[in-house]
């Protein structure tokens, strides 16, 4: 669209009188004329951070699920919107890489289209909104439809490093249990929240043990994806930058959802519904109200309230890019990729028929 | 049988000195080191508990009891300089030179404290149950309705009203909260509870009542016990033997009647005839 | 692909950038040019510095005027960039008292060795609004000043080093460390070292910084400091020389400067004054002694007051993290909320409760009698009990 941004750029014609003893200032923003990223170095990062957030990274496969502290820098982007995942991806990124880039389980999402913007600008990498082709995929809050492989990294963008947030605020009190692996702080809350509730009343960033020994923050993905982190073939690393902590599952991991033998660990329920896209009932759905097109009311029971009446509740495919392979062909199953079948990928797949159920036996 | 074994029990706050040890203690009339001015809180303090015994050890504030009943229970003071060794039935070496892994386990199945100071022992934003369920679940207990059960039971056996077990904690009575402290004590059947004043902060009327119900329950389920109190009565109630300290030394000790009836140590003859 | 809340190619990114440009552009006013900002709104090229930690007021400037004066944004800008460029070398520490200070004021005394120096400041005048500036016409009203030259100014000996000297302020304990911790490189950890405490305050958002040292003042903490000094001046900039490995002064920063002491003793058998130290680049007095105070309510180390806990202060102070994190609230949530659908309507199904909001009275009697034997029947919420139990 804009080609010349810089044409009337103030700052090219800026000529160097200053009081500023130097004349770097000048060079400097002479660099910054041009196409706005030239003068940076490849993906961004210079490759002394880069290696350093592959060390962390290193460190965080050798220790499954353990907080490795790393020197998040500042980005371009703001903290919060996925500084920590576009810092692991870049530092993983090579010229011959094909990325992803999903924010809530879309690509075309401003974030993630910015994230890739920046991915393309500065790393020069082919990206691409096929779960399949991608080598790296950057998400935040979701873990694709597709069933991940050997060849890939996922990386999950963390708001929250620590599950033990929710039970103690003290970053120092919370690392001397991890240290010990004493959670019995995290299972009280458990326990009190069936107490409370009559079951567990944790929607997303459900607390997960990793290899029977540290208690990791999932990140913000639902239950729906809990399962898939559970002895899968890719690597996952999960990367926060305003917390400045990587931390990872490899492949074949064990990853348990922390629940009572008696009171399940369950996965959202979505009872009779269906992509109204693609017909799918064994994906992650979101609901949308939407202005209702058939004058008759929609709701059998709320034939009361005509405020209701005008809209009506669809569901939609999460993954907007399985969604769309969906729609081509109703039938194909998440493996469909992959020279086997029946692979287990959570909720829908097979062997994971208990967790998709949603039942907690009551 | 013999369940714990302690010998040369010390605890210093401060450099300490070479002369600490000796300027110090019943015959210096004092636990404070007049050369370095460390404090001596306790030493050269030797102790056997035996399985399902209760021990008792008696002082005015400051004469190390408590100091004492901290290094039995495993706590670690970091502001003070410890030494000493304690021998456990059933566990190889020292236990005060565990590492915090079998220390936590220890604490969690076979020792257990119950600190003067509720706030200490309980979290007041959890439900009674939950305080109590705790240690349940560190122990690794993962069914629910089990660990209902055992809370129920626990709840039952202290005498607190089981409809209130899913309250928080903060709005039970002092009375129940030293009663659930006592349940979380109990839940993991240890073999050995430490009670550090066990009727601070209560009325007269419900120290009795929680003094009555920690015998019986101690009783029945044979427990040891090791009750550090500044009240002659209390340790009179429930202690076979008992030790008495003063300025950080342990000056006299024997069976309870014994010492009560018959008090060797100037010291335990003034204690007892000021009660009286 | 209307059911994707928020969709939006990088060509509807590109048009809402332009839009924002649009907002600074669409006026009739003529463009600011980065000189201005820099030469005539310094307190908030300060500012931006401050927070980005970045001493470089024509970039300052430049980033002011892109963020269109939001002094975090503009922080943000400097600090993404800094993160991009080549670290060649580290500066030589600069003893403060080497500052050629162009105010000065000391209210713990009177009268202080080097004098008090009001130099440039609003702060003694009334705070009215200047219709004069509307014509714009810059005038220079120290023009027609008549002083002869002073000569070199004077040595301004530290008013904290005299109180030093008496042995009336407590020392700080010696550093563990020979470098001090640098915490754009090396991420915080808690408990944190003074000197990453002091890197952090230094960059904290000024809002921030001002309003944790104010809940101090006003009654959540012990800190109430009497300032030994305010200043503000340059301090030079020094490198070792790569070739002769002398020390060089390459450029100055003007930076503001804040040190107290706060009347609380740490030892009983000898009484001294604690003591907190802010230092802040470019002219912000206000941060500065806002971090004087954080810094002496954090050495105190207390947990009940926020401004004396480290983790709370060090969490909350960096406008990056908050302003990140507040505003990436409005990036779409629907996945979790989804998620948190699902546990409210299974919630309300257990309970008996229908749409209306109601117990339906069936599943009322059902719930409880399931509920009776592991549920306080709690008709009134708990009170806490005043008398003892049993």
């Amino acid at each position: 669209m804009t080609d010349e941004r810089t044409a009337d750029d103030p700052v090219a014609s800026t000529d160097g009188g200053t009081t500023v003893p130097t004349d770097s200032v000048d060079a400097v923003l002479d660099s910054l004329d041009g196409d706005g990223l030239s003068g940076y170095n490849y993906a961004y990062l210079d490759e002394h951070t880069k290696r350093e957030v592959r060390r962390a990274t290193l460190k965080a496969v050798a220790v499954p699920g353990h907080q490795v502290p790393y020197a998040s820098r500042p980005m371009p982007l703001a903290r919060g919107w996925g500084t920590g995942g576009i810092q692991a991806s870049l530092s993983l990124l090579g010229p011959d890489e094909t990325f992803k880039v999903v924010d809530q389980g879309a690509d075309e999402s401003v974030n993630a289209a910015n994230i890739r913007r920046l991915a393309e600008n500065t790393a020069d990498v082919e990206t691409t909104t096929d779960t399949t082709e991608a080598g790296v995929v950057q998400t935040r809050h979701r873990i694709p439809e597709e069933v991940l492989t050997d060849e890939q990294i996922l990386v999950l963008q963390v708001p929250i490093t620590d599950p033990l947030r929710k039970v103690d605020s003290s970053d120092a009190a919370n690392r001397r249990r991890h240290a010990h692996k004493n959670y019995g702080k995290m299972w009280v809350h458990l326990y009190e929240n069936v107490v409370e509730w009559g079951e567990i009343n944790i929607a997303s960033r459900y607390p997960t043990m990793v290899a029977e020994r540290y208690l990791m923050d999932p990140s913000p993905i639902p239950r729906w994806d809990v399962p898939k982190l559970d002895d899968a073939e890719n690597l996952y690393v999960f990367a926060a930058g305003r917390e400045a902590r990587i931390y990872a599952v490899p492949p074949h991991t064990d990853v348990e959802p922390l629940a009572f033998e008696d009171r399940e660990f369950t996965v959202e329920r979505f009872p009779d519904a269906a992509c109204h896209a693609c017909g799918s009932t064994d994906t992650y759905l979101v609901e949308v109200s939407e202005e209702s097109e058939s004058p008759q009311t929609t709701r059998e029971e709320g034939g009361g309230e005509a405020a209701d009446s005008s809209f009506e509740t669809r569901y939609a495919c999460n993954d907007s890019s399985f969604c769309e392979k969906r729609r081509e062909d109703s039938d194909i199953p998440k493996d469909h990729h992959l020279d086997r079948e029946g692979v287990d990928w959570g909720p829908g797949t097979p062997d994971n028929e208990e967790a998709s159920s949603g039942g907690a036996g009551e | 049988m013999t369940l714990l074994d302690a010998e040369g029990l010390r605890t210093v706050y401060g450099d300490g000195c070479d002369r600490c040890l000796d300027a110090t203690g019943d015959r210096a009339g004092t636990n404070q080191c007049p050369h370095c001015g460390s404090v001596v809180a306790c030493a050269e303090a030797d102790l056997t508990v035996r399985a399902g015994e209760v021990l008792g050890i008696v002082g005015e504030s400051g004469s190390g009891k408590s100091s004492l009943a901290e290094q039995l229970a495993l706590e670690r003071d970091p502001d003070a300089e410890t030494d000493g060794v304690v021998r456990y039935a059933g566990h190889e070496g020292n236990l005060l030179d565990v590492d915090y892994e079998t220390r936590h386990d220890l604490r969690t199945g076979d020792i257990a404290l119950v600190h003067q100071h509720i706030r200490d022992g309980l979290n007041p934003e959890f439900t009674g149950g939950g305080n109590v369920a705790e240690k349940l679940l560190s122990a690794g207990w993962r069914s629910f309705e089990d660990v209902r059960a055992r809370v129920r039971e626990l709840f039952e056996a202290t005498e607190i009203p089981v409809d209130r077990m899913d309250d928080p904690t903060s709005t039970y009575s002092g009375g129940m909260q030293r009663r659930v402290q006592i349940a979380r004590a109990l839940a993991n059947d240890p073999e050995l509870v430490v009670l550090d004043e066990p009727t601070t902060g209560l009325d007269v009327s419900v120290q009795a009542r929680v003094l009555d119900m920690f015998r019986r329950v101690q009783r029945e389920k044979g427990v040891a016990a090791v009750v550090v109190s500044h009240d002659l009565g209390v340790v009179r109630l429930l202690a076979d033997r008992t030790l008495v300290m003063r300025h950080g030394r342990v000056v006299e000790s024997g069976l309870t009647d014994r010492v009560m009836e018959d008090p060797h140590h100037e010291y335990t003859q003034t204690l007892i005839n000021s009660v009286i | 692909m209307g059911y994707v809340a928020v969709t939006a190619g990088e060509e509807l990114i590109e048009r809402a950038e332009e839009l924002f440009e649009k907002q600074r552009t669409a006026g009739d006013g003529e463009d600011v040019a980065v000189e201005q900002i820099d030469e005539q709104l310094g307190r908030l090229t300060s500012q931006a510095m401050s927070e980005a930690g970045l001493y470089a007021p024509r970039l300052a400037a430049l980033a002011v005027k892109q963020a269109q004066g939001d002094t975090v944004e503009a922080a943000f800008l400097l600090r993404a960039y800094r993160s991009t460029l080549e670290r060649y070398d580290e500066t030589e520490p600069i003893a403060p008292s080497e500052m050629v200070a162009s105010r000065r004021v000391s209210p713990a005394f009177k009268d202080v060795p080097g004098g008090q120096i009001l130099g440039p400041t609003k702060d003694y005048t009334q705070r009215l609004l200047d219709f004069d500036l509307l014509e714009g016409d810059a005038e220079d009203p120290t023009e027609e000043w008549d002083i002869e030259d002073a000569g070199d100014p004077e040595d301004l000996t530290n008013v904290m080093e005299l109180l030093r000297e008496e042995g009336l302020v407590a020392e700080p304990d010696e550093a563990g460390v020979e470098e001090p911790t640098d915490t754009t490189r090396e991420p915080v950890t808690h408990p944190p070292e003074r000197d990453a405490v002091l890197q952090e305050l230094a960059r904290g958002e000024t809002g921030a910084v001002t309003a944790l040292a104010y809940s101090a003042l006003r009654g959540y903490g012990q800190v109430h400091p009497t300032l030994a000094e305010v200043r503000i001046g340059e301090l030079p900039v020094r490198i070792e020389h790569p070739y002769t490995g002398d020390e060089v002064t390459v450029a100055h920063a003007e930076v503001s400067e804040s040190e107290a002491v706060v009347p609380v003793y740490a030892k009983r058998e000898d009484p001294q004054f604690a003591f907190g130290y802010g230092l802040t680049f470019g002219r912000n007095e206000r941060k500065a002694i806002g971090m004087t105070i954080l810094d002496a309510s954090i050495q105190l180390d207390g947990e009940d007051e926020p401004a004396e806990n480290p983790e709370f202060v060090l969490d909350t102070v960096d406008g990056m993290d908050s302003f990140g994190f507040i505003e990436h609230l409005k990036l779409p949530h629907y996945v979790t909320f989804q998620s948190i659908l699902d546990r409210i309507r299974a919630i309300r199904e257990r309970k008996g409760l229908n749409e209306d909001g109601r117990v339906s009275t069936e599943a009322d009697d059902e719930d409880s009698e399931r509920d009776s034997d592991d549920r306080t029947p709690a008709a009134e919420p708990p009170v806490a009990e005043v008398s003892d139990d049993d």
